[in-house]
């Protein structure tokens, strides 16, 4: 299909810059990236090369300073606050290191709140949310509260939150970052399972090597400058 | 996102810190009690009025005094402002005694029912007594002012002005204590005392005999008094009399009584109270006079009103402080609902909805612990000083009142509100997610 040629996501030449004068901080230097549909991309680097700056760029969580993103073929320049935020809904899955979950809330009730924000009716909301713990295998845990799970399982759950809403990407900051490399490998093999078996795009953010590698391109960040993006030959996504 | 979803989660970040959200109503509540139990007495204590006023009839009845103003009547009471005033030998101050002249005015004037102007003479019985014993009560009468009012009788029928028979409606409580009951004592004699004039000691009296036609109920209008009709009143007006000069006779017709044609229309009517106003003589009819009374009741209703208010604001300020608090311990969680889609315009209509729950809750305590103080201040209250009135529950509440007066608390703890909900509605997802 000819959509599927079309790229996700599409930086072009990117720019971030904090701080004015003396504090003047350049976080990411003319940065050109096309993210296709069902890839899983690593983007890799030493702290504060800004990852995380970059992901929330491509997330459309932030606006460049100069250059511009485009999505599905539109310059997000040009899309309004309230279409942005509908897409981020609808479109995109968000995990991160710290999990950032409601601690004293439900497990099902943390799941639930992308589909809460999307105005899905309260039945729905429960049969997806449950969907989503099962695909993470964490369904006997829908009634417990949030707090009372280990580190492993709050990342799972967080990922259960951010495909919720049947995702074209998802976007992982550091998701493995907290975890020790035990509980991290399943996490690691559940991303790449989704993005292999539901054609999810994934884009992470990392410095963890295994991650990194069952990724299909990784891309290296140093100074908010790419200096390496290698593909593997063989993309992975099913479809 | 569903106004149902925002209503859930607001209610859930409101018990997600119980002891502040409570401590938060229950400074609306100081606020929300005051109001709501003084809007309380304030509609049983006019409730009550409007019923007895509505009992007591009287359309078309005047009272008429001879003063300038009103506000003489006001003076009179000592309760006037304007410092004492310089003796006049020919009065022309205060409240004046009515004179032939000035009924004649009153008969005259258009309206009014020439035939039923008559002078209100004030008459102090000094007792009671039956004539089957000699026990003597204390008794306080007026003349039967007018058939336009209506007093609920326990027996028997009102006194007739028209007949020139002494007749005499009692009190409540007097039939039995004068040795009957309230059925037996109707058509039984009495003897009626008054004090003869000059006043001596030991007082002479002189007994005039009446019949007693009925008893009536405890009212308002009634205050305790008994009633007789024009024959008697004269009767024992000239008796207390009878040992004076005749140029000795005081002058205290004070008051005249008057009706005038109900079918008049309202400006018809205040034509003819400006013409009596003209010479000096106020009427008033049963519902100014209360009125009167209502507007003191009224002003103090509104005073402790004012002090509910000023709880209230307290009260918002510590909304202002609760939500900025909230806003400031969600900021991750605000930042992630934002990154996940969530409008800023949702975000304020959540803590919006935070601050409105807590005046709704606020306000839900208040009433709920006003119907509390209902229930025991209207069992003292019927127990010690509304026991002798029947029907009269000092605290009633107005279920429309309820209800604005808690969406005017609803109101005022969302316009508290709208500081900290804009603050989080401004927040940028990014800050809040970079936030440790
Ligand atoms: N709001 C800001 N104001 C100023 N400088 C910022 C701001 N946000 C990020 N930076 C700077 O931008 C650079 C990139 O930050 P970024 O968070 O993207 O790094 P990172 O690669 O994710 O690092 P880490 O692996 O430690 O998370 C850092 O030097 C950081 O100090
Ligand atoms: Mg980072």
């Amino acid at each position: 299909m000819d959509k599927d040629k079309k790229s996700v996501l599409e930086a072009r030449k990117i720019s971030k810059v904090y701080g004015k004068k003396a504090n003047r901080f350049v976080a990411l230097k003319d940065i050109d990236l096309k993210i296709e549909r069902g890839e899983s991309v690593a983007i890799i680097g030493k702290s504060g090369s800004g990852k995380t700056t970059l992901m929330h760029i491509l997330a459309l969580l932030d606006s460049p300073t100069t250059g511009e993103m485009v999505v599905g073929g539109e310059k997000s320049t040009k899309l309004k606050k309230a279409k942005l935020g509908r897409l981020r809904n609808r479109e995109f899955g968000f995990v991160f290191q710290q999990f950032f979950m409601n601690p004293n809330d439900s497990v099902l009730n943390n799941v639930m709140l992308p589909l809460k924000i999307a105005g899905i009716s309260a039945r729905e909301q429960k049969r997806r949310a449950m969907e989503a713990l099962k695909a993470v295998e964490l369904e006997e845990k829908a009634k417990n509260k949030a707090n009372d799970l280990s580190g492993g399982q709050k990342q799972r759950v967080c990922i259960a939150r951010a495909l919720v809403n049947n995702p074209k990407v998802i976007f992982a900051d550091e998701p493995t970052g907290n975890l020790d490399s035990q509980t991290g490998d399943k996490v690691e093999k559940l991303l790449s399972k989704l993005n292999k078996e539901q054609g999810i795009t994934l884009v992470v953010v990392t410095h963890d090597e295994d991650l990194a590698r069952r990724c299909n391109r990784q891309i290296y960040l140093k100074d908010g400058q790419i200096i390496r993006d290698e593909r593997k030959k063989k993309t992975g996504g099913a479809r | 996102m569903k106004f149902f979803d925002v209503l859930k989660m607001a209610n859930a970040n409101l018990l997600r810190n119980k002891v502040r959200a409570g401590l938060t109503i229950l400074a609306i509540f100081v606020g929300s009690f005051t109001i709501i139990l003084n809007s309380g007495i304030n509609y049983g204590v006019n409730r009550y009025v409007d019923s007895q006023l509505e009992a007591a009839g009287g359309e078309g009845y005047l009272e008429i005094m001879k003063m300038e103003s009103m506000s003489d009547m006001i003076q009179m009471g000592g309760m006037g402002s304007g410092g004492p005033t310089e003796y006049d030998p020919d009065g022309g101050s205060g409240v004046q005694p009515i004179t032939e002249d000035d009924l004649q005015i009153i008969r005259e004037t258009p309206g009014i029912i020439a035939e039923s102007v008559r002078v209100f003479r004030m008459v102090n019985v000094e007792y009671i007594q039956s004539l089957e014993n000699d026990k003597r009560f204390n008794l306080s009468i007026s003349q039967w002012p007018s058939d336009t009012l209506n007093v609920a009788m326990a027996s028997g029928r009102m006194v007739d002005n028209n007949s020139e028979e002494f007749q005499i409606v009692l009190a409540p409580e007097f039939a039995e204590a004068l040795g009957y009951t309230e059925e037996s004592v109707v058509g039984e004699t009495v003897v009626l005392a008054v004090a003869l004039l000059p006043a001596t000691r030991p007082v002479q009296v002189k007994r005039v005999e009446a019949t007693v036609v009925g008893v009536q109920q405890q009212s308002m209008v009634g205050m305790g008094r008994s009633f007789v009709n024009e024959a008697l009143n004269d009767a024992l007006y000239d008796a207390s009399l009878s040992a004076l000069p005749e140029e000795l006779r005081p002058d205290t017709n004070f008051f005249a009584m008057a009706e005038y044609d109900t079918s008049m229309s309202e400006e018809e009517v205040q034509a003819m109270r400006d013409r009596l106003s003209e010479h000096g003589l106020q009427a008033m009819s049963i519902r100014d006079q209360v009125g009167m009374m209502m507007t003191f009741f009224d002003a103090i209703t509104i005073v402790l009103m004012i002090f509910g208010g000023i709880a209230l604001l307290a009260a918002s300020i510590g909304i202002v402080n609760t939500l900025f608090m909230a806003v400031q311990e969600r900021t991750r969680e605000i930042g992630l609902m934002k990154a996940m889609g969530l409008s800023s315009g949702k975000i304020f209509l959540m803590f919006s909805t935070e601050a409105i729950l807590l005046g709704f809750w606020g306000s839900v305590v208040g009433i709920g612990l006003a119907f509390v103080a209902r229930g025991v201040g209207n069992h003292l209250a019927a127990q010690t000083f509304l026991s002798g009135l029947p029907g009269f529950t000092l605290i009633e509440f107005n279920p429309t009142m309820l209800v604005v007066i808690t969406l005017v608390i609803m109101a005022i703890a969302f316009v508290a509100g709208t500081a900290p909900a804009r603050r989080a509605a401004k927040q940028d997802p990014i800050d809040a997610l970079r936030y440790e």
